[in-house]
C-alpha cells in the first residue's frame, strides 16, 4: 500500500491478554466472522466493534485496544457472547480489558469510566448510590468548569425531581453496618491483589 | 468386401416405435431399395426370443452383417452382443419415436432415412478383425519411489502384477521420508500424525513381485502398452526390459525460494521455507539457524510464491495444512511461543477444518493479510485486511515461507536427446496446450544424491512427437482433472501424485491406487488388442494405405496421443497399442487414406448420401448433424428419453470424435442437397471435455478454414456451424438443432438441391 503508514505493535500482547484476562484464552479461536459486531446494538457508537478489537489484540495493538471506547460503550447485553459461533465470551473479555484500561490509566477521559468511578465511590462509601452525589461527582470529574456548567444545565430537572419526590434532600441514604461492607470490600481487594480468580 | 455379405435388418416395434412409424414401410425400405438380404420385425427385440432369433440367423449363415433398428447404441449393448458379428445400431427410439410425433409423415421419413443410413454403414464397413500381434508384457513400470510410487507399486503387486520400481535417489521414500510428522489423515483429524512411510517402504521392499531399482533413471522408452521397451540406467548399468504399462509418480519439487527475495529469503538465515523447517523440526530441538536460540515468535507466510502471477499461478493446496501442522509442532515444542499464520485465503477443505480449529485452540493466531516485505531483521510488513491497516510485525525469531509445489513432469530444456526432429514438427507444439508454458525447473531440481545421468526427460519417449509427457498448464502433466485424471496423452502411461496436480500424502496414496488400476487395465486391454478409454473394447484401429500417402505428416502431428511414428522412409506408422481410435488422423488426412474397418470417410459419406433429400418445393429441409458419440449423442438420447420434440429434418450421424470429421463429409452433404451441417463436439481448450483431448479443438481449427470452401461453392457461411455440447445439454442440443433450422429457413434452401 503506497503511502500508508506502517505501525509496529507488541507481538507479546495477545499472549499477555490470553493469560491475564478471564475468558481471553479463547481469543485465538476467533475466526473473524463478525457475528459479534453485527449483533452489537451499540456497535455504531464504538471506535471498533468487538470483532475488530479482537484482531487488534492479536496484532498486538496494545494502546489502541486499551483506549478504545468499545470497552466503555459496551452495554453488556451479551448479544455477542450468545451468538459467537466459536463460543468466545466477548462481553467478559471486554470487561476484563476495561479493568486493565483503568488500572493503566487509559480510561481517563471516558465518561463511562468516570461515571463508574462515581458510582463505585458512592456504593463503597454508603453501601448505596446517592443520585445527587453520584451525578455531581461525575460532572465535576470532567473538571471544575465543566462540572459547574453541567450542574447548572441540569438544575431545573433536579428541582422537578425533588418536587416529584424522585430525589431527596438531606443526608445520603446509608446501609446499616457499613463496617461489614468495608470488611467485605477489603477482603475482595486482598484476593484480587493475590491474583487469584473469583470464587477463591 | 461387403458385396457378398448377407445383411439382415431387425426392426423392433416395441418401446413406442411401432406406434410412431409404419414398420411395414420400413421393411420395404430395407429389403427394397436398400437391398438388405432379409428383414424381420419383432415386438420386443431385446427380449430372449428377439435375441434368439438374431442368433439363429447368425448361426444359420442367413445373417452375416446385422442391423438392429431399435433403440440407441448406448442401451442394450450387452443384449445385442453377438460374438464375431457386431451389430450396426440404428436408433429408431430415442431419435425417432421418442422425439417425434407418432404417425407423422416427417417421422416416417426420418425413420426410413436412418434405416437407409444403417444399411449404408453395413455395406461400407466390416467387423474389425483385431490386431495380429498385441504386446503381452504384464509388468508395470513405476517411476518414482515416493509415497505415490510406493503405493502404486504395492497396489499393483497386490493385484498380482509384477512391478519394476525405479527411483533416482539411493533411498526410497522421496520427500515424504523427510517429514517427522504428517498432516492427520485419520479421525479425529486434529493433531499431526506420525509419519508411517517407513512401513510403506518396508512393505514394498518385502514384496516379492516388486523389483526396486534405486539410483536409476529411465533412459529411453519406446513401443506402447503391452510392449514398452524401456532402457534403464541403474547406477551405471544398462538394463533393458519389456513392460506392459507405466505409472509416472515423479512427484514434485519445492518452488525455488531464492526467487522470493521480497519475502526475505536469503537476507537472514532465519527466513526458511516450509521444507527447511521440516528438517529443523526433524533434528529434535528447535533452534534458529542464526544463533541457535529457541524461537519464541514465529510467523508463517502462506502462498509464498503461489497464486501469484509472477511466480506460481496456482494453489499448491497443501501449504495451509503443512503450516498448520508445523505451527502446532512449534506450539508443542516451545509452549510459550507466539505463532502467527499470515494468510490470504486459508484453504482447509474437508477434515482439514478440524485441524485448523485445533491450531486455533492451541493458540496459533491466524491473520488475514498480504505480506509486502520481510526485512533482514525479520520484520514482516503485512497489510492486514481485517484491521484495514498495514502492520509491521517486529520481534520475530523465525519466518517460515510456505512455498508451493512444482511438478517433476518434464524438463523441456533437454531437447538435445530428442530423436532428430524434422523441421515441420515442433516437438513441443503437440505437447503444450495453446498458451501453456512450462515453468523453468528450479536449480534445486537435481537433488543432492542424484546419481543417475542427467537426461532431463522422465521417460525420454522415443515417439515422433517428442520425448516428453504432454503438459496441460503450469508444467503439470495433461490429464482431465475430473473425468480421466490418470490418463496422460500417452496411452498406457499414467500419472499420479503431485506430478499431475498438487496434493498431500494421503491424496497421493489414493491417487496412486487409481493409477495402478489404470495401468492394469491398459495391460489387459493391450493383451486383448483392444482400445483403451474411452473406446475400451474397440478392436478396430487406423489402417493407412500408403500408396496415396504424400508424407504430409498431418496425421503424425495431429494425433492427440502421439501414436503415429514414422518409418525410415518417412511414412506414418501407427503404434496400435498407443492409439485410442479417435479417428483424428482420419479426419486430418488430406488424401483420406486412413480408415478403420468399421469407420471410414467412405462409410460416413455413403451414410450421408443414403438420405433421401426432398426437392426444394417440398419445403422439407435436411440438416446433417455430425455428433460426437461421447457427449453430444448421450445428450440427444437424453432429450429423446425426456420426450423433447425437435425438428424431424435433422439427420444425425454419430462420430467417434469431432477430430475424425473429414471435410469431405461437409462437401458431400452440401452437394447432396442438405441445407446445412451442424458439428457437435465436446468442449475444447485448457478446460477441455473432449474425450480425446485435442480432437474437438483440432476440428474447430479446421472448420475455421471451411468458410473459404463455402464461399468458393457460393454458399453462405452460416450453413456450417460447430457447437460445443456437454453431456448434460439434453435441453440445449435439440434447441441448437431447432434454431439452426430457423437460420436455414431465413437463408433459404441449398441451391445445390436437386443437382
Ligand atoms: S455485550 Fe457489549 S459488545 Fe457484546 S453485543 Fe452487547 S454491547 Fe456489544
Ligand atoms: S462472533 Fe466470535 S468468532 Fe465471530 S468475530 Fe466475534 S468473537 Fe470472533
Ligand atoms: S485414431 Fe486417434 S489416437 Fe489413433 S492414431 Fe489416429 S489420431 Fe492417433
Amino acid at each position: 500500500m503506497a503511502g500508508a503508514e506502517t505501525a509496529t505493535y507488541d507481538l507479546g500482547f495477545a499472549k499477555w491478554v490470553a493469560g491475564n484476562i478471564s475468558g481471553a484464552d479463547k481469543l485465538s479461536m476467533c475466526m473473524q466472522c463478525g457475528m459479534c459486531s453485527g449483533s452489537c446494538p451499540i456497535g455504531t457508537q464504538m471506535d471498533h466493534g468487538p470483532r475488530k478489537l479482537i484482531m487488534m489484540i492479536r496484532a498486538g495493538m496494545r494502546d489502541a485496544v486499551l483506549s478504545a471506547n468499545t470497552l466503555w460503550n459496551c452495554t453488556q447485553c451479551y448479544n455477542c457472547t450468545v451468538r459467537c459461533p466459536r463460543g468466545i465470551p466477548v462481553t467478559e473479555i471486554l470487561q476484563g480489558l476495561a479493568t486493565v484500561a483503568v488500572a493503566e490509566g487509559h480510561a481517563g477521559g471516558e465518561p463511562t469510566a468516570r461515571f463508574s468511578e462515581a458510582f463505585w465511590w458512592s456504593l463503597a462509601k454508603f453501601g448505596r448510590t446517592d443520585e445527587r452525589l453520584v451525578t455531581s461527582r461525575f460532572y465535576f470529574s470532567a473538571g471544575l468548569a465543566e462540572g459547574v456548567r453541567k450542574s447548572r444545565e441540569n438544575l431545573a430537572i433536579a428541582l422537578r425531581m425533588i418536587k416529584a419526590r424522585r430525589m431527596h434532600l438531606g443526608a445520603p441514604h446509608k446501609i446499616k453496618r457499613r463496617k461489614n461492607l468495608q470488611a467485605i470490600l477489603a477482603k475482595a481487594r486482598e484476593i484480587e491483589a493475590r491474583g487469584a480468580g473469583e470464587g477463591d | 468386401m461387403a458385396e457378398a455379405a448377407k445383411t439382415a435388418v431387425y426392426l423392433c416395434a416395441g418401446c413406442g416405435i411401432g406406434e410412431a412409424v409404419s414398420i411395414e414401410a420400413l421393411e420395404a425400405v430395407a429389403t427394397g431399395e436398400s437391398k438388405a438380404s432379409s428383414c424381420r420385425r419383432h415386438d420386443h427385440l431385446c427380449d430372449d426370443a428377439g435375441v434368439a432369433t438374431i442368433q439363429a440367423d447368425i448361426d444359420s449363415g442367413a445373417a452375416e452383417r446385422i442391423v438392429i433398428a431399435a433403440c440407441s447404441e448406448r442401451v442394450n449393448a450387452d443384449r445385442f452382443r453377438f460374438d464375431g458379428t457386431p451389430p450396426i445400431r440404428c436408433d429408431l427410439r430415442e431419435r425417432v419415436a421418442w422425439s417425434q410425433p407418432p404417425g407423422a409423415e416427417d417421422t416416417q421419413m426420418l425413420a426410413a432415412d436412418y434405416v437407409r443410413m444403417a444399411l449404408a454403414e453395413a455395406e461400407k464397413s466390416a467387423p474389425p478383425s483385431g490386431q495380429a500381434d498385441p504386446g503381452t508384457s504384464k509388468t508395470i513400470l513405476v517411476v518414482g519411489g515416493g509415497v505415490s510410487g510406493l503405493t502404486a507399486a504395492l497396489e499393483s503387486a497386490r493385484a498380482g502384477y509384477q512391478v519394476m520400481l525405479v527411483e533416482r535417489a539411493s533411498d526410497l521414500g522421496g520427500h515424504g521420508a523427510k517429514w517427522s510428522k504428517r498432516m492427520p489423515h485419520r479421525p479425529p483429524y486434529r493433531l499431526p500424525q506420525d509419519n508411517d512411510i517407513g512401513a510403506l517402504i518396508a512393505a514394498v521392499t518385502a514384496e516379492p513381485r516388486i523389483t526396486v531399482h534405486t539410483r536409476s533413471r529411465v533412459v529411453s522408452t519406446a513401443g506402447g502398452p503391452g510392449r514398452f521397451l524401456v532402457t534403464l540406467d541403474s547406477g551405471g548399468t544398462t538394463i533393458e526390459e519389456t513392460l506392459g504399462a507405466i505409472v509416472v509418480a515423479t512427484g514434485w519439487r519445492p518452488y525455488d525460494a531464492t526467487k522470493l527475495g521480497h519475502l526475505g529469503y536469503g537476507a537472514s538465515p532465519d527466513v526458511v521455507t516450509g521444507v527447511e523447517l521440516e528438517t529443523m523440526l526433524g533434528a529434535g530441538e528447535l533452534a534458529c539457524k542464526s544463533d541457535g536460540r529457541r524461537p519464541a515468535a514465529v510467523a508463517f507466510i502462506q502462498c509464498a510464491g503461489s497464486r501469484d502471477p509472477d511466480h506460481l499461478p496456482y494453489c499448491s493446496s497443501i501449504c495451509c495444512g503443512v503450516s498448520i501442522k508445523q505451527a502446532l509442532m512449534i506450539r508443542e515444542r516451545v509452549p510459550d511461543s507466539s505463532v502467527y499464520i499470515i494468510h490470504d485465503e486459508l484453504r482447509t477443505p474437508g477434515t482439514a477444518e478440524a485441524f485448523y480449529r485445533a491450531a486455533q485452540a492451541a493458540g496459533v493466531i491466524f491473520m488475514k493479510g498480504k505480506v509486502s516485505a520481510v526485512g533482514a531483521d525479520l520484520t514482516v510488513t503485512v497489510e492486514d485486511v481485517l484491521l484495514g491497516e498495514t502492520v509491521a510485525m517486529a520481534g520475530l525469531d523465525l519466518v517460515v515461507l510456505a512455498t508451493g509445489m512444482m511438478p517433476n513432469a518434464t524438463a523441456p530444456e533437454a531437447e538435445a536427446i530428442a530423436p532428430q526432429p524434422a523441421p515441420d514438427i515442433d516437438p513441443l507444439a503437440p505437447i503444450l496446450a495453446a498458451g501453456a508454458t512450462v515453468p523453468e525447473p528450479g536449480s534445486e531440481d537435481a537433488s543432492e544424491d542424484d546419481s543417475g545421468p542427467e537426461i532431463g526427460s522422465i521417460l525420454n519417449l522415443q515417439y515422433r512427437q517428442g520425448p516428453h509427457l504432454p503438459i496441460l498448464a503450469d508444467g503439470f502433466a495433461d490429464s482431465h482433472f475430473l473425468c480421466f485424471p490418470y490418463e496422460t496423452r500417452r496411452s498406457g502411461i499414467y500419472t499420479c501424485g503431485p506430478v499431475r496436480r498438487p496434493m498431500d500424502m494421503a491424496e497421493s496414496a489414493t491417487d496412486a491406487t487409481g493409477a495402478a488400476l489404470k495401468a492394469i487395465q491398459a495391460i489387459e486391454a493391450a493383451a486383448a488388442g483392444t482400445a483403451l478409454h474411452p473406446r475400451g473394447g474397440d478392436l478396430s484401429f487406423p489402417r493407412i494405405n500408403l500408396d496415396p500417402c504424400t508424407k504430409c505428416r498431418r496425421c503424425t502431428v495431429e494425433c492427440p496421443f502421439g501414436a503415429i511414428d514414422e518409418s525410415d522412409d518417412d511414412y506414418p506408422v501407427v503404434e496400435v497399442a498407443r492409439c485410442r481410435r479417435c479417428g483424428t488422423c482420419m479426419g486430418a488426412c488430406p488424401v483420406r487414406t486412413i480408415s478403420f474397418e468399421n469407420y471410414s470417410v467412405e462409410m460416413v459419406s455413403a451414410m450421408i448420401k443414403a438420405v433421401e433429400v426432398p426437392d426444394e418445393f417440398a419445403e422439407k429441409p435436411r440438416v446433417l448433424v455430425l455428433a460426437c458419440r461421447n457427449d453430444a449423442i448421450p445428450a440427444l438420447d437424453m432429450a429423446g428419453i425426456s420426450g423433447t420434440r425437435y425438428s424431424p429434418f435433422a439427420r444425425v450421424v454419430p462420430v467417434r470424435c469431432l477430430g475424425s470429421v473429414s471435410a469431405l463429409w461437409i462437401s458431400d452433404a452440401l452437394s447432396t442437397g442438405y441445407d446445412g451441417v451442424i458439428l457437435m463436439g465436446c468442449k475444447a481448450g485448457d478446460d477441455y471435455q473432449c474425450h480425446f483431448v485435442k480432437g474437438s479443438a483440432i476440428t474447430q481449427e479446421r472448420m475455421g478454414k471451411i468458410a473459404e470452401t463455402l464461399k468458393s461453392m457460393m454458399l453462405e457461411e452460416e450453413r456450417v456451424v460447430t457447437h460445443e455440447v456437454a453431456i448434460a445439454d439434453a435441453r440445449r442440443a435439440p434447441e441448437l438443432i431447432d434454431s439452426f433450422l430457423d437460420t436455414i429457413a431465413e437463408i433459404g434452401p441449398n441451391p445445390f438441391k436437386g443437382f
